[in-house]
């Protein structure tokens, strides 16, 4: 038995026997050709070109109506990148000059452009060499072993082993028998962890080996709940894990029955629950959940992918869209984060000089910078308020000090007055909050508190600023630890000073779904989680099952705490006390 | 055959977007079009020969066109850059 740590990006347990994605290292079968060959292998590059061109036709459907036209567009880059003459020609000529196999022929070109793309600094030309890669492999592959006919050449349920796998193989494994996957490089917010979960796949990403360790046919268990691949488990391992899928189901079950009770502790204690929501991937199975409204509107994708900045129109229509959505429950829509991971396409003033860009010019920063966006966005939000009576709250992302919230302030007043003097006024009030994300913000929030109606926590951000850790950092990503004293004490910070002026407090990060950590969040106080809508009832069930009291004596010993290990023993045997 | 310089006048220079609209847009040619930057010459219907040019705000491309609708094919990607590829106001 083997057990494998990664990265939990989609939710559930999967048993079954392994099947390993081929392909991902293509290994030239024949290198040349004689000359009488040329006519054949010629044909057969046409056909393989035209096969994926086929593909990727369809993946851009699928994808289009799964995830929407940020994603499609994806593929149609990859088609162009199909049909360029360079690569198209290059292949060509190979063949039919140097005599090589169609295979050697992709397999070399392709190495050639990397070649001449690796020149380049740019992360924008970087990027598309993953593209370029993306599109060459699914060629070779088409030329021999092609991938899809492998997959439908899997018989039995299986679990699929791969070294990457690209959103676009992901969106055919439902139909392929495929009960869970695995891979060695990918992260939680990767397009391929995200259609895992809108297809409720269980995965496990970024486990470095997987593929190597893997053989076809050892028995596997994907344990997309801690991020873990067992590899050929013992029988104890095996019944365990056996039970823990029935008890999912069970839970999945009992979950659908307290859809209607209300968010309250078993001593009485209420939390606001809402969800964090994305528009593009709201299923059918969302809209019943009744929730006490919107945490989190992340507004980046209204700014990415597109050429030009949103317009105040096009932004008036998600909002309404989604206010409606919300049946006019509370809303919080955060302004842009833009900036780091997000860059948008358009231009954007200080924005190219960026060295390291999670401390650079991203969120708030960013908009400051760029006051015609900021001032738009605000536009298309207030106007949402004075058509509808939504309650709509605004979130600063990435403040760091009081200026920030009133500049924010002043541009959003100045908005007002422009509504007003043409006779609009919001229905309802508009709530203005700070997302407290930097460690500076949550020390010297009671300078700012006076001038907040409520803040969100964002854990993810917080924690990775508090530790300095990249999580994305291979190297350094196991010292980001939500178990850290600091932690604790920082949370346990912001909520007092906030509660001291009469203010709420919620927390959007990853943390506020860990069933584990929740005990401890809701002992220091926190007023109000939002979790995906996935996770909604189970986070429901578990605030359900908690006794508050407990829960701050348990907070209260964390806050004495000295080290992770003790916290996270702390939380660990509580665990399991409710457990048994 | 046409010849035209075209200055890059978006501050964010041939990026991959760019390079796909002038790819897109050249494709709808028959005409033999090429842009020239520091001696390289690339076809401009290969989105990633254009995103190798690398051509950076303010450099200047030299544009090519041979064929039956040489003109029409000059003058829409010259648009292209004169409305800095759709990116600015």
């Amino acid at each position: 038995m083997l057990v494998l740590k990664g990265i939990a990006a989609s939710p559930g347990v999967a048993i079954g026997p392994a099947v390993l994605l081929p392909g991902e290292h293509v290994a030239l079968s024949r290198q040349y050709i004689s000359a009488n060959e040329i006519p054949a292998e010629t044909a057969k590059f046409d056909q393989a070109t035209r096969q994926t061109l086929a593909e990727l036709d369809e993946c851009e459907h699928k994808v289009h109506d799964t995830l929407g036209a940020e994603y499609a567009n994806l593929m149609s880059t990859h088609k162009l990148i199909l049909q360029d003459p360079a690569f198209h020609n290059a292949i060509l000529h190979k063949i039919e000059h140097e005599q090589l196999s169609a295979q050697a022929a992709i397999l070399f070109t392709l190495q050639e452009l990397a070649a001449s793309f690796h020149k380049i600094e740019d992360p924008f030309f970087k990027e598309r060499r993953n593209d370029l890669f993306d599109v060459g492999k699914r060629l070779a592959n088409n030329l021999s072993g092609d991938k899809n006919n492998f997959l439908s050449s899997v018989q039995k349920p299986s679990l699929l082993v791969a070294h990457n796998l690209y959103p676009s193989d992901t969106i055919n494994l439902q139909e392929h028998k495929i009960l869970g996957f695995c891979t060695d490089v990918g992260g939680k917010t990767s397009h391929t962890a995200l259609l895992a979960q809108s297809l409720n796949i269980p995965a496990v990403v970024g486990l470095s080996t997987a593929s190597k360790d893997v053989h076809a046919g050892d028995t596997l268990i994907i344990d997309g709940e801690n991020g873990l691949l067992v590899i050929n488990p013992d029988r104890y391992t095996l019944s365990n894990y056996r039970q823990i899928q029935r008890d999912i189901k069970k839970t999945e079950a009992l979950l659908k029955t307290i859809n209607h009770l209300p968010v309250i502790t078993q001593d009485g204690h209420p939390i606001k629950l809402f969800v964090n929501y994305d528009p593009r991937t709201d299923k059918k199975e969302n809209k019943h959940l009744i929730t006490d409204g919107l945490g989190l509107l992340r507004t980046e994708f209204i700014f990415m992918g597109t050429p030009v900045a949103p317009s105040e129109d096009e932004q008036y229509n998600v909002y309404l869209a989604t206010a409606k959505r919300f049946d006019m429950r509370p809303v919080t829509i955060r302004l842009a984060d833009l900036g780091a991971d997000k860059k948008p396409d358009f231009p954007l003033d200080e924005f190219d000089q960026d060295e390291n860009p999670f401390m650079g010019c991203r969120g708030i920063r960013l908009l400051l910078k760029n006051p015609e966006l900021l001032r738009t966005q605000l536009r298309a939000i207030i106007r949402t308020a004075c058509e509808v009576p939504a309650q709509l709250g605004i979130l600063i992302p990435m403040v760091s000090s009081v200026e920030e919230v009133r500049h924010v302030r002043k541009a959003y007043n100045e908005i007002l007055e422009e509504f007003a003097q043409a006779g609009k006024r919001p229905v309802n009030k508009i709530a203005l909050g700070a997302m407290i994300e930097v460690p500076s913000a949550a020390i010297a929030l009671d300078g700012m508190i006076s001038d907040l109606d409520f803040i969100s926590i964002g854990t993810n951000d917080l924690i990775q600023y508090l530790m300095a850790v990249d999580r994305v950092n291979q190297e350094v990503a196991h010292l980001y630890d939500p178990c850290h004293p600091a932690v604790a004490r920082t949370l346990n910070l912001i909520i007092q000073t906030a509660h001291k002026r009469g203010k709420v407090v919620c927390i959007c990060g990853e943390i506020a779904s860990d069933t584990k950590m929740l005990p401890l969040l809701l002992g220091l106080n926190i007023d109000a989680l939002s979790v995906t809508p996935r996770m909604f009832l189970r986070v429901k069930n578990n605030i359900r099952n908690s006794d508050f009291e407990h829960c701050t004596d348990l907070a209260q010993a964390a806050l004495l705490m000295g080290s992770s290990e003790e916290i996270r023993n702390l939380i660990e045997q509580n665990n399991r006390h409710e457990n048994s | 055959m046409i010849e035209l310089d075209l200055k890059i006048i978006n501050q964010l220079g041939l990026h991959a977007r760019p390079a796909a609209l002038i790819a897109q847009t050249a494709g709808n040619y028959k005409s033999t079009i090429g842009l020239t930057k520091d001696g390289v010459r690339v076809d401009a219907k290969s989105i990633m020969g254009v995103m190798m040019l690398a051509a950076e705000h303010g450099s200047v491309l030299h544009l090519t066109a041979e064929g039956a609708d040489e003109q029409e094919a000059a003058q829409a990607i010259k648009t292209l850059f004169e409305n800095k590829f759709n990116e600015e106001f």
